[in-house]
């Protein structure tokens, strides 16, 4: 009974995890942009176009690593066409991202049907394959659930510790904070605002391509129409419930994870219990956990405003 | 003189680049340029169905796009309208089915009443916690989109369906609550002067009376406004309710005029149309009744070009978020452009 249960814990944990890590590696992405004070709603659109590029490189090559170079390349053209719009023009940054959501949907559905045309077989592409780590992979529970995962989840635990020190621990990391609470004072300062925020928005759109890339090339092999149906904003929420740093963002996710793959288990099990219960469970934590951080909002204080050089105020 | 100059340069330009960008996308799925262009056009102005077709979806488009409108005039950034049909939807099919046997005239105030404060509560909650704690609307009421299309989801399986079908769907409405049909057999239905009472109604609100004036004053500038005894927090709270009260409305409309119940998918992104469509308009009712049917036409058109020449609708997307990006950028050259040739 006990290694019964054990062996359904373990790959419930590791499920979350697949499940939470494109959440995480978006939202890691989302936080370097916000950190400075740029909110990229169009986050949905960069894990998109990230997904279908990666898959469409991986399918024409059968090569996962091109894949996840047009991968990341897609996310990054996503984010620059939102950097030029709201750091260089000074657009509004919200119209522009939703805008790009719905640029990146018809893009990658048109582009995958001029591609592939109407064909009821759905096009595959190679999978990433498991990696165990020797050792640590055979460690009871933590071993199945941690280490014998694929490269992504490796690299998230990598790009989050990385993103920790990054922003703790670097003067980089002190100008990404600067830029985003006081752009003027960073600018007179002596720092560069337009090239910290063109940076983190870099950054956005590379993690947010790995995010979508993870979707194609490590958990479905397929690319179909508005694939990622809504990751984007969850991912957001991940940088909400994180707190805007990357351990936070870790956790966030796995919880999300966690709510995900309970919700497979659950539906599996024949409950009457409508899906919707548990599709709307991270959007209501996010709502509660927003409304505990009300009096000490930790918002970069220049989230969302355009910085103008040769303005004063 | 100069600057209507610059502007209709830029939007000739921008009407090219779109029409540039859709002729290379057609090309490029390999279609017939005039079967697709004939089809875009016979579909939507060839017959009496495909332009009654345009205003239909019209019609919870500018209902959305005006409660969009006036958050956007006051400051109350409101990407909720989505969620805020739903709500409307829910709120009129459960005010339909709790009050069966009421005349028309008694019913369709209610259940309209019904739609637009539940909607207008559901936006009152971000729209509260904006002015009073200054937490971002943006965040908040996509949020709220989620819930209020899950919570739907829930409500169409469980308190609200119908038990003799096994789909997940509400029992048809009462007759007294449904919009008359205006122009049978098509399906253009009453809530046509719904969305043009309220577009009404919005313009001279916001432009003829001294309430409007405020709103706007604290949309223009919030700081300003306060200096001059205007409460920013009072005008925040009543621009939230009209603006999701507005789509509660659509939603409603497309209760009782077109589907007759309440389903899963009720709005297909017709709350984030809204926000771009009170972007094109200008936030002014006029042109969101033009832009309205504008998005809408680009639709009906370009499903007609997908079913005839096979031609992907999704172009219609691509087409409407490369407008969008093109309109912000032009509108931030021109200041730009401006702020050259003054200093």
């Amino acid at each position: 009974m006990s290694v019964e249960i054990i062996s359904a814990a373990e790959s419930f944990l590791a499920a979350a995890i697949r499940m939470g890590t494109p959440l995480a590696i978006a939202g890691l992405g989302e936080t370097y942009s916000e950190r400075c004070g740029v909110l990229n709603i169009g986050l949905e659109g960069i894990m998109l176009s990230g997904a279908f590029f990666s898959f469409i490189a991986a399918f024409l090559t059968g090569s996962i690593a091109l894949g996840l170079a047009a991968g990341i390349l897609g996310g990054l053209l996503m984010s620059m066409i939102h950097a030029f719009l709201s750091i260089h023009l000074r657009a509004d940054q919200t119209i522009a991202g939703l805008a790009l959501n719905f640029l990146s949907m018809g893009l990658t559905s048109y582009l995958f049907l001029v591609v592939f045309g109407r064909s009821t077989q759905l096009p595959e592409c190679p999978v990433v394959g498991r990696i165990a780590i020797p050792l640590l992979s055979d460690i009871p529970l933590i071993g199945p659930v941690l280490f014998n995962q694929d490269g992504f989840v490796y690299f998230l635990l990598f790009a989050v510790a990385a993103s920790w020190f990054l922003f703790y621990r670097t003067d980089w990391g002190l100008q990404m904070h600067g830029v985003g609470e006081h752009p003027r004072a960073a600018d007179s300062a002596g720092l560069s605002v337009y090239r910290t925020r063109y940076f983190s928005a870099a950054m956005n759109g590379i993690f947010g391509g790995i995010a979508g890339s993870y979707l194609t090339l490590g958990l479905l092999g397929f690319f179909m129409e508005n694939l990622t149906s809504g990751k984007g904003y969850i991912a957001l929420v991940v940088v909400i419930l994180g707190r805007r740093n990357p351990m936070g963002i870790l956790l966030a996710s796995l919880l999300l994870g966690s709510a995900e793959a309970l919700q497979f288990r659950v539906q599996t099990m024949g409950s009457t219990i409508p899906s919707q219960v548990f599709i709307m469970f991270p959007y209501l934590i996010t709502v509660v956990v927003m409304l505990f951080s009300i009096g000490k909002s930790k918002d970069p204080a220049a989230l969302g405003i355009p910085f103008i050089r040769t303005k004063r105020g | 003189m100069k600057n209507i100059l610059k502007n209709t340069l830029g939007n000739l330009l921008l009407l090219l680049i779109m029409i540039a960008l859709s002729f290379i996308m057609i090309s490029a799925v390999g279609s017939s340029q005039s079967q697709a262009l004939s089809a875009f056009f016979i579909s939507i102005f060839g017959s009496v169905y495909g332009l009654s077709e345009v205003f239909v979806r019209a019609i919870p488009l500018t209902l959305a796009a005006l409660g969009v409108s006036v958050g956007f005039r006051t400051g109350f950034f409101n990407i909720g309208a989505e969620g805020q049909i739903y709500m409307g939807a829910c709120a009129a099919t459960a005010a339909g089915m709790a009050l069966p046997g009421l005349p028309p005239f008694l019913m369709i105030p209610l259940v309209l009443t019904a739609a637009f404060l539940a909607a207008g509560g559901w936006s009152l909650i971000p729209g509260f916690l904006k002015a009073r704690f200054g937490l971002s609307e943006v965040i908040m009421t996509i949020m709220f989109n989620y819930i209020a299309i899950n919570l739907t989801g829930i409500l169409v399986r469980t308190v609200l369906k119908d038990p003799s079908y096994a789909l997940p769907m509400s029992p048809e409405i009462p007759d007294a609550m449904k919009f008359s049909s205006l122009l049978f057999p098509t399906r253009l239905h009453g809530g046509l002067f719904l969305a043009l009472g309220a577009a009404i109604l919005v313009y001279i609100i916001l432009w003829k009376t001294a309430f409007g004036f405020r709103l706007r004053a604290v949309g223009e500038n919030p700081r300003a406004a306060k200096c001059t005894g205007i409460s920013v927090y009072v005008h925040l709270l009543a621009a939230a309710l009209i603006s999701g009260g507005l789509a509660g409305l659509a939603g409603a409309g497309e209760v009782m005029g077109l589907h007759f119940k309440l389903m899963d998918g009720i709005t297909p992104n017709f709350g984030y149309l809204a926000i771009i469509i009170a972007l094109l308009g200008k936030n002014h009712p006029f042109w969101i009744i033009i832009s309205s049917l504008g998005i809408s036409a680009l639709h009906v058109g370009s499903s007609a070009m997908q079913r005839q020449a096979g031609v992907p609708s999704s172009i219609s997307w691509i087409i409407m978020g490369a407008l969008v990006l093109l309109i912000l950028a032009k509108e931030q050259i021109l200041i730009r452009l401006n702020e050259r040739s003054e200093s």
